[in-house]
């Protein structure tokens, strides 16, 4: 089985983010860490090549950081690194990600693409159905459970009121929810191979690709700009005994709030 | 006149709530008269549903074929591509649902158009037109315009009130897709529901959730008993979920499900961020926790400092007398 898992390092979900310039942009403290559902993707793919063979290859996009997922990936267990590495790839909506990383996939064959359900930066979901679309593939959504059996995979997605059990011929692409599996902690060893891996580089000329096509330029959405979520006034503490603080929390809710 | 297409989501009998939630916008816009709207059904319509819907639209449109009687998101994606090229649309909306969010990426791909996805507010009539849409799980909102059209916008449920309108409303008009076999390779072996008297945790206006405070799985029964008093939907944090105490399905959180309900309740609940993050757009918050020092409290509207449960079967007890049930 050859094995793609898209990756992406993101912020930690504890990093701290300011909006400055007006709205223009973000500030990130400097915490990052491979995007948690990516991680089950990875996982996923190990268990696979571990039961019937193969290769895995990470593959990601961006700037900085983004070598850090690779290097996780590597050390995790995966064979092979590939990052999309060039200033014109950044600030892209999921169209433009997705067509850059689908052009990256197609470049060897494979039969299994594995990625999160969503990047927990810009919570899009949008990235694993769109690179099944551009590669003409059929994708599960949001899977919790996944078999192989030679070129047909029975994957359990979890879908509104319950979850589905639907069968695909490979190639397809599943994208990652918890419950799927428990990521494995890289062994020292592994962590020694990914810090000394050469990762190769593709620029968007070597996907065949113009630099309108790929990037902020290559996008269809435009961030205007940033704005701060609507601040909760401060609590208020409802005292008392606990019968006396909950005839008044019923009270709030029905008479003030109004929303019972 | 701009064409908006409302992409409709029905199961059974019932239509998402998200949906009601456009089609309900969607009056307003017409009322301007600068948009027509159509509101565009895949497969196979309850005449119940057929009923419901019609009085919210001029057009509904209902777009059949043998692949379209089951979700499959490669049918469902080149079903409402194909109409709305077709159609001319400007834009196509559809709820941030799991089927919404899980195929309307693809139609992007195949209209070679933008989406934004999950949006919590709509500027209709600014030109361009904006959207706005959660990042960093909330802690970031970002303004968001399209460079082209058409284009395809997902909407939180629960972002938008639903109307009741009179009438008999609009007509109805059925289309064949004609989808060819090889289209489709993803096919549904099975549907595992569970048996639920309650609403869907991303669609309910008011969700009861517990935390380790609830201490075993089988004290969630306090909260179930409170819930079913006032028809709220129990969610649960991610250790409660990872001490399987109770479904994934029922996690609200970064790795779990973002809830928009009117009423959030937090039982036991500490406040990690990751919690956080699934219910922030809440509109009112109520936590009961035992610790003053809870990070939980620095995001409700109201505290009760207590035990959850003495607090909890009083608020139970109290909302009975009250509703009379």
């Amino acid at each position: 089985m050859n094995i793609v898992v898209l990756a992406k390092q993101v912020p930690d979900a504890e990093a701290f983010i300011e909006i400055q310039g007006g709205g223009e942009r973000l500030e990130i403290e400097q915490k990052f860490t491979m995007n948690l559902f990516d991680e089950f993707a990875l996982e996923e793919a190990l268990r696979i090549r571990e039961r019937l063979g193969g290769r895995v290859k990470v593959i990601t996009l961006g700037g900085g950081k983004a070598t850090e997922a690779l290097r996780t990936g590597i050390a995790m267990g995966a064979d092979e690194a590939l990052l999309l590495d060039h200033e014109a790839y950044l600030g892209g909506d999921g169209y433009a990600t997705a067509l850059a990383l689908s052009r990256a996939i197609s470049r060897e064959a494979c039969d299994i693409i594995l990625c999160g359900k969503q990047a927990i930066d810009d919570d899009r979901a949008e990235v694993g159905p769109m690179v099944a679309q551009f590669l003409g593939l059929p994708h599960v959504g949001a899977v919790v459970k996944l078999d192989i059996a030679g070129t047909t995979a029975t994957a359990e997605s979890i879908v509104d009121g319950g979850r589905a059990v639907v069968e695909v011929a490979l190639p397809a692409v599943f994208t990652c929810q918890k419950g799927l599996n428990e990521p494995r902690v890289p062994l020292i060893t592994g962590v020694m191979k990914a810090m000394k891996a050469q990762i190769p580089r593709l620029t968007p000329e070597d996907l065949g690709l113009a630099g309108d096509q790929v990037g902020l330029k290559g996008s269809r959405v435009r961030i205007i700009k940033y704005l701060a979520p609507k601040k909760r006034p401060k609590v208020q503490l409802i005292g008392g005994e606990p019968e006396e603080a909950a005839i008044e929390a019923v009270r709030i809710v029905m008479d003030v709030e109004r929303v019972l | 006149m701009e064409k908006i297409l409302i992409f409709v989501e029905t199961k059974g009998e019932e239509v998402k709530k998200a949906s009601l939630e456009l089609l309900s916008e969607g009056i307003t816009l017409a009322g301007t008269g600068r948009f027509a709207i159509e509101a565009v059904a895949l497969g196979p319509l309850a005449q119940k549903v057929k009923e419901r819907l019609l009085p919210y639209v001029e057009t509904l449109i209902q777009i059949t074929d043998p692949l379209l009687e089951t979700y499959a998101p490669e049918a469902y994606a080149q079903a409402l591509a194909a109409y709305a090229r077709e159609a001319g649309a400007r834009m196509i909306l559809a709820g941030a649902t799991q089927m919404g969010r899980d195929f309307l990426p693809r139609a992007a791909v195949i209209l070679e158009c933008g989406i934004a996805s999950d949006v919590t507010a709509a500027r209709w009539l600014d030109d361009p037109v904006t959207f706005v849409r959660p990042m960093y799980g909330g802690k970031v909102l970002a303004e968001v315009s399209f460079a082209g059209s058409p284009f395809l916008v997902t909407t939180r449920p629960n972002t938008f009130g639903v109307v009741k309108p009179e009438g008999a409303g609009g007509r109805l008009v059925e289309r064949q897709a004609g989808l060819s076999a090889d289209q489709v390779r993803t096919k549904v072996l099975r549907l595992e529901e569970k048996a639920r008297e309650r609403v869907e945790l991303t669609e309910a206006d008011l969700i009861v959730s517990g935390g380790r405070g609830l201490k075993a799985a089988e004290n969630f029964k306090v909260l179930e008993e409170l819930a079913e008093v006032i028809g709220a939907t129990v969610g649960a944090t991610r250790s409660v979920v990872d001490a399987k105490w109770r479904d994934q399905e029922d996690q609200v959180g970064k790795s779990g499900k973002t809830v928009s309900p009117k009423l959030y309740i937090a039982a036991g609940i500490s406040g990690a961020i990751h919690h956080i993050m699934g219910m922030d757009t809440s509109k009112v918050v109520l936590a009961v926790n035992k610790d003053a020092n809870a990070i939980i409290f620095n995001y409700a509207d109201y505290g009760i400092v207590g035990d959850l449960f003495e607090v909890i079967p009083a608020m139970t007890a109290e909302f009975k007398k009250r509703l009379g049930r």
